[in-house]
Parts: structure tokens; sequence; C-alpha cells
């Protein structure tokens, strides 16, 4: 990093500490912790107030190794103590991730060629908490009235899911089709937002780094909105076909006021895919 | 010196929070972070597409005279534009210079993170899928 650079960054860290202090003391201290809105019927507003734009800016987070709380409630990435613009480390700098033989292997794999072969490249959506952590915005739609909520994702592959929130059970056996994201059911936990996805295929992984799922992939997310600009995310990952048992993970996402969603077709000229090549040097597109 | 400060920050508030690296494919797989590079060149052509803008420049060594047409890639028009890019930015024959990765096998192509036009001078980020490149 040039000195000029540093200064400038240096320069930006010094003011936005004064504004934060300033904040907190000063009158915009209110305005600084706006609750989160609610519904008429008294249930959170996870989207929009009426009159108002706003999206959730979805973080990049690349590692959900790193992603994983402590018992105090925070994780490596909020410690600070974990960055993911250092080097892979494979399955062994994860600990806490319990990985399964197999799983480990394909991870350190990943790891090792740098997520050359990560279905996002071939512009295959994210499944299951990567909907999260894929960095483009998000909106949740609430529809009370219809008793389902939707989230719409400008990235990834410019994809929604639908939650069922009318209380139907996940379809059993064959009527359970595995998809990219899985099917969603959701209820309320106070003002805890509860959704378990079952159902999902094992054609994406869980980031960017290469954590892998089976289709035994049983996902309880947890959403809360402790304030207006800010969305706790929480995910149960449960994949008895790849962990040897349950781990969760967690982060914000911030609201970015006046932001709107707009077009993010993936696939439109995806030069990546057609000049990407195997281990043996050959085409993964075409024949041989 | 308060409204000042408060400008300023909100300022950087604003371009951290609405500047969403793009993030499609592995960028470690295809360019090297430890060679950067910084390039100066005539606009050929401009394709501004998802997953990837991809504008080619017509770069002359100052020594051999020698010029060779390198391509770079940016973010998609979604993100570009929220980092301050229009379809219209980059015109055919700009003369601009370029900031990024090169990639790793060798070829004229590279990871842009930053352009700056020379005809303006200014400096806008390429919404790349680098995520220290901001």
């Amino acid at each position: 990093m040039s000195s000029a650079r540093y200064v400038a960054l240096a320069s930006a860290f010094v003011i936005a500490a004064f504004y934060t202090a300033w904040a907190q003391q000063g009158p915009s201290a209110s305005r600084s912790v706006e609750p989160a809105p609610r519904l008429a019927d008294g249930t959170p507003n996870l989207g929009r107030v009426p009159g108002e734009k706003g999206v959730w800016n979805v973080p990049y987070i690349q590692n959900m190794g790193m992603r994983i709380p402590g018992p105090d409630g925070k994780t490596a990435a909020e410690r600070g103590t974990a960055s993911e613009n250092g080097g892979r480390g494979g399955a062994k700098a994860e600990p806490d991730v319990p990985f399964l033989p197999w799983a480990r292997g394909i991870y350190d794999y990943n790891s090792r060629n740098n997520s050359k072969y990560d279905p996002e490249g071939y512009c295959l959506p994210p499944g299951g908490p990567r909907l999260m952590a894929t960095p483009y915005p998000m909106e949740i739609i609430q529809q009370p009235e219809h008793k389902r909520i939707f989230m719409v994702f400008e990235g990834a592959t410019h994809i929604w899911r639908e939650i069922y929130m009318d209380g139907r059970p996940h379809p059993q056996g064959d009527e359970l089709n595995p998809t990219y994201l899985g099917h969603s059911v959701g209820h309320w936990d106070h003002d805890t937002l509860v959704v378990d996805v079952v159902g999902f295929n094992e054609n994406t992984w869980l980031d960017y780094y290469g954590h892998p799922h089976t289709d035994l992939l049983h996902v309880i997310e947890k959403f809360t909105r402790p304030t207006k600009t800010t969305l706790r995310y929480e995910a149960l990952i449960d994949d008895p076909g790849a962990y040897s048992k349950p781990w969760t993970v967690a982060w914000n996402i911030p609201w970015s006021a006046g932001g709107e969603l707009t077009e993010y077709i993936c696939q439109e000229n995806n030069r990546y895919l057609l000049k990407l090549t195997d281990d043996f040097g050959e085409p993964v597109l075409g024949g041989r | 010196m308060r409204t000042k400060l408060l400008v300023a920050a909100a300022a950087i508030t604003t371009l951290l929070s609405t500047a969403p690296v793009a993030a499609h494919h592995s960028f470690a797989a295809e360019f090297d972070a430890s060679k950067p590079f910084k390039l100066t060149g005539v606009v050929t052509k401009v394709e501004w597409q998802n997953p990837h803008t991809i504008f080619s420049l017509d770069i002359t060594d100052e020594q051999t005279k020698k010029v060779t047409n390198w391509s770079f890639e940016m973010g998609s028009p979604n993100g570009l534009m929220r980092n301050g890019w229009t379809r219209n930015t980059l015109k055919i024959g700009d003369v601009v210079t370029v900031e990024g990765s090169l990639a790793r096998d060798g070829s004229p192509y590279g990871n842009a993170q930053a352009v700056v036009l020379a005809s303006t001078g200014k400096r806008l980020f390429a919404a790349s899928s680098r995520t220290d490149a901001q």
C-alpha cells in the first residue's frame, strides 16, 4: 500500500471513529439506534417501511468456518481474530468445523485449488446459508395475508425464495424434490423468524471456500432485526452426511437505505466457464 | 468543523455501504494478487455484460513500440453502476489507466480494480471480485 493510500485510509478511520463517538453522544444518538419497524399486527417488519426505499446489503462471507459463534456469541471474524484475506489453511485450520473424513478431503482439495470449481463460477445459484453470503442486495417481502414471505436476491443468479408461513409440513419421501434452494417453512418465535429448510440437491457449496454438503442437509435459519439497520442472521447446519454434528454460523447484514434491486443475469457471457479446464487440462465444457 | 467531518464520514459510509464487490468466480483461481499492474492504453472494445464487463486496450510498449491488445475484467453492470459507472463511461478511443492483478496464465489479461480516465482524471472502482481491492 502506498503511503498516500495509507494516510487516506488512516484518515478515514479517524474520521469514522470521531463520527461514531459523536453519534453516540450527540443528538442523533436516538436516530442511530432506530428500532426495527413492525407491521400493523405487531410482527417485525424485515423489509421496507412504506414510502421508503432500502435493501439488505448482503456481505461477502467467504469462509463460514470463521463465522461460528463462540461462548460470547461473537464469531472469529467479529472478534477480528481471523481474516478471509489471509491464506487458505484447509480443514486443519478450522477445528470448530466437525468435518467427516471425506468432507475434510474435499474441503482441502477446494482450498488447494483456490475454489477453482466453485458452482457459483458456473452461474449456478447458492443454496442454504450461502444465499446470505453472496454479496448482492436482497429484499425481504412479507405477505402475512397470504401466509408467506419472499426473499428476493439480485445476485447469485437473480433468484427468489418463498417461505411458507401457513403451517404446512415439508413434503415427505419422493414428494420432496431435491432443489438448489430447498423447501422452506417458517414461523415466528416472538421477534425471530425461524425458517426450516430441507430438500437440497448436492450441486452447491456452503460457501466460497468450499465447505461441502449432502442432500441430507437440514438448515434452521433465524432472522432478527435488532435495529432498523441490522439484520442478524444465524443458521444451524445439520448435515450428518458431511459433518459429525450440527454447527452454527452467524453474521450481520446491514441495511442500505435508499438502495434498490437491479438486474443481474450471470449466465449472459460467462467466459470463466468457457475456458475452465479440469485437473487433466481438458475443457470442463464440450467434448474431448 | 463538525459539519465537514460529518459530510466526510457520510461520504465514506456511503461508499462502503453501496459498493459491494461482485463475486462470481474464484479470483484466486484466475488472477495473482501478488502480480499487480498499472497500464495505460487506448480503448478498443467494451463488452458491458454479465457476469463481468470486459474492456480491451491497445497498449504500446514504450521501448519496442510494439502494440499489444489487452483485456480486463471488471464487475457486472449492476455493481459498476453502484460505483458510478454507466455503459458509456468508457468509449472506443478513450485513453485510460488501469490498475489491478495479472492473470496467472501469463496472457494479456487482468482483473481491473480501478480505472482512471485520462480526459477527466476521475478514478472509478471496478467492482472487482478481489475482496481487499477497495
